[in-house]
């Protein structure tokens, strides 16, 4: 072989990936710089691979996953059953059995939250990739309010802070029930504001990013708010503030 | 809730990787709190996708479960000023000192316990990218078709990443005994760019 071998077919000899006929050349050259390079490869992988530290995941994690493992199969009560049946684990298996629904106890809000989250960037994208944005177009809230109100057993606040435009409004489908999209234009940009009724007492704003789009979301007299925008973080926290004012 | 039969698939194939998936995380992460919570989530994905896990060797496939939700949960997690992951890696954070060796401890075991920190160090302060083709090389043993597939790029990406990690960390090494005599100062040369 007569071709000089680049740092790339250097590495792949050491680590044997080279096509069978150039790694034996390799390793029978005699150009004293590629025998060195080699050496030097080899020898750095050695040490790599003899001094850097593999961890193995300590006990804790082991036990978590288990713990998950165990919340996922906890409806499936046949295994438990069989547990139970054998005396002396029954009371590990009932230790066992109220750790999972702690922590699925614990995990629930967290859980829900983030399907919300993604249930309402779905409804963005949906609108933006369809370019759907509104069902009924009017810069009016008069027109608007009482649209959204005909078609939902709410009604939701319809305002459009000072410097912001209301495009209009559409009904999409949240957590498995209907609910309102106000779709205001700020500074060029897109904002859109989902409500729906809960039953649950006032929360402050919540921020979060999603996919470059920031949101936020609330609770304020019984409403869910979430508001998705490419705004910038200033105007947004603005926006936000002026939405939770009026509404 | 998981269906029983794929629920012992995942406990037959997925979790006797736990540990790799650990590893990967943790040498990512550079961070026991933050590996828990990507191992964490990165198990629950593989639990919901384990269906669609063909053929017996689920390790790539746990890795790159583990590294999609380490980069996703860096989005996150990082204050947008600072992100960027394909350039120079600014938002690694900067490394915590590594602890002072107790005096009592034999010469032999001393050494060779200098020797695995001096390694950690270089190799953890080397860009994410660069960090992670030698942790799947070296530490985990897969080929260059396994790393391609677990980290999204062509072969020959995976090839150049390889060859520029070494070369950084036979630099950063060489830099580290030159400052010997200076003990705890960064080795890392932070302006070399990929």
């Amino acid at each position: 072989m007569s071709t000089k071998p680049d740092p790339l077919e250097l590495n792949a000899a050491v680590d044997g990936e080279l096509e069978l006929a150039r790694q034996l050349a390799l390793e029978a050259s005699d150009d004293p710089a590629v025998r060195a390079q080699l050496a030097d490869l080899q020898a750095l992988r050695a040490e790599v691979r003899e001094h850097s530290t593999y961890h193995r995941a300590p006990a804790a994690v082991h036990q978590r996953v288990r713990a998950l493992l165990a919340r996922e199969a906890a409806p499936a009560p046949r295994a438990l059953r069989w547990r139970i049946a054998w005396p002396s684990f029954a009371a590990g298996a009932a230790t066992v059995a109220a750790a999972f629904f702690a922590a699925q106890w614990a995990l629930l809000p967290w859980q829900d939250l983030r399907r919300t989250e993604a249930e309402v960037l779905a409804s963005h994208a949906r609108a933006v990739v369809a370019q759907r944005l509104v069902d009924v177009e009017s810069s009016d809230h008069h027109t608007v309010k009482p649209w959204l109100s005909a078609r939902l057993d709410f009604s939701p606040p319809v305002n459009a802070p000072e410097g912001t435009q209301l495009l209009g409004a559409r009904i999409d489908y949240i957590g498995g029930r209907p609910v309102a999209v106000l779709v205001l234009r700020d500074a060029g940009h897109t904002v859109e504001s989902w409500a729906w009724p809960v039953q649950e007492g006032d929360a402050d704003v919540r921020w979060s990013e999603q996919r470059g789009l920031r949101m936020a979301h609330w609770t304020t007299k019984g409403m869910r708010h979430w508001v998705v925008s490419d705004l910038n973080a200033q105007e947004f926290t603005n926006l936000v503030a002026a939405l939770r004012q009026g509404g | 809730m998981t269906d029983p039969a794929e629920l012992r698939r995942f406990e037959r194939l997925v979790l006797p990787h736990l540990d790799a998936a650990w590893n990967l995380a943790r040498w990512l992460a550079r961070d026991e709190h933050d590996a828990q919570d990507v191992v964490q989530e990165a198990m629950l994905r593989a639990l919901r996708y384990v269906g669609g896990l063909h053929g017996e060797n689920a390790r790539p496939w746990l890795l790159a479960i583990v590294r999609h939700t380490f980069f996703g949960w860096l989005r996150e997690n990082r204050p947008p000023g600072l992100r960027s992951l394909d350039a120079r890696d600014d938002d690694d954070p900067p490394l915590p000192e590594p602890p002072a060796p107790e005096s009592d401890e034999p010469l032999a075991a001393l050494a060779r316990r200098d020797e695995g920190a001096r390694l950690n160090r270089a190799l953890a302060a080397l860009p994410v990218h660069y960090r992670e083709a030698l942790v799947l090389r070296e530490l985990e043993d897969l080929s260059y078709r396994d790393i391609a597939e677990i980290t999204g790029v062509p072969i020959g990406t995976v090839m150049s990443r390889l060859a520029r990690a070494r070369g950084l960390l036979r630099a950063a090494l060489e830099a580290e005994d030159r400052s010997a005599t200076r003990p705890h100062l960064r080795a890392v040369n932070e302006d070399k760019r990929p």
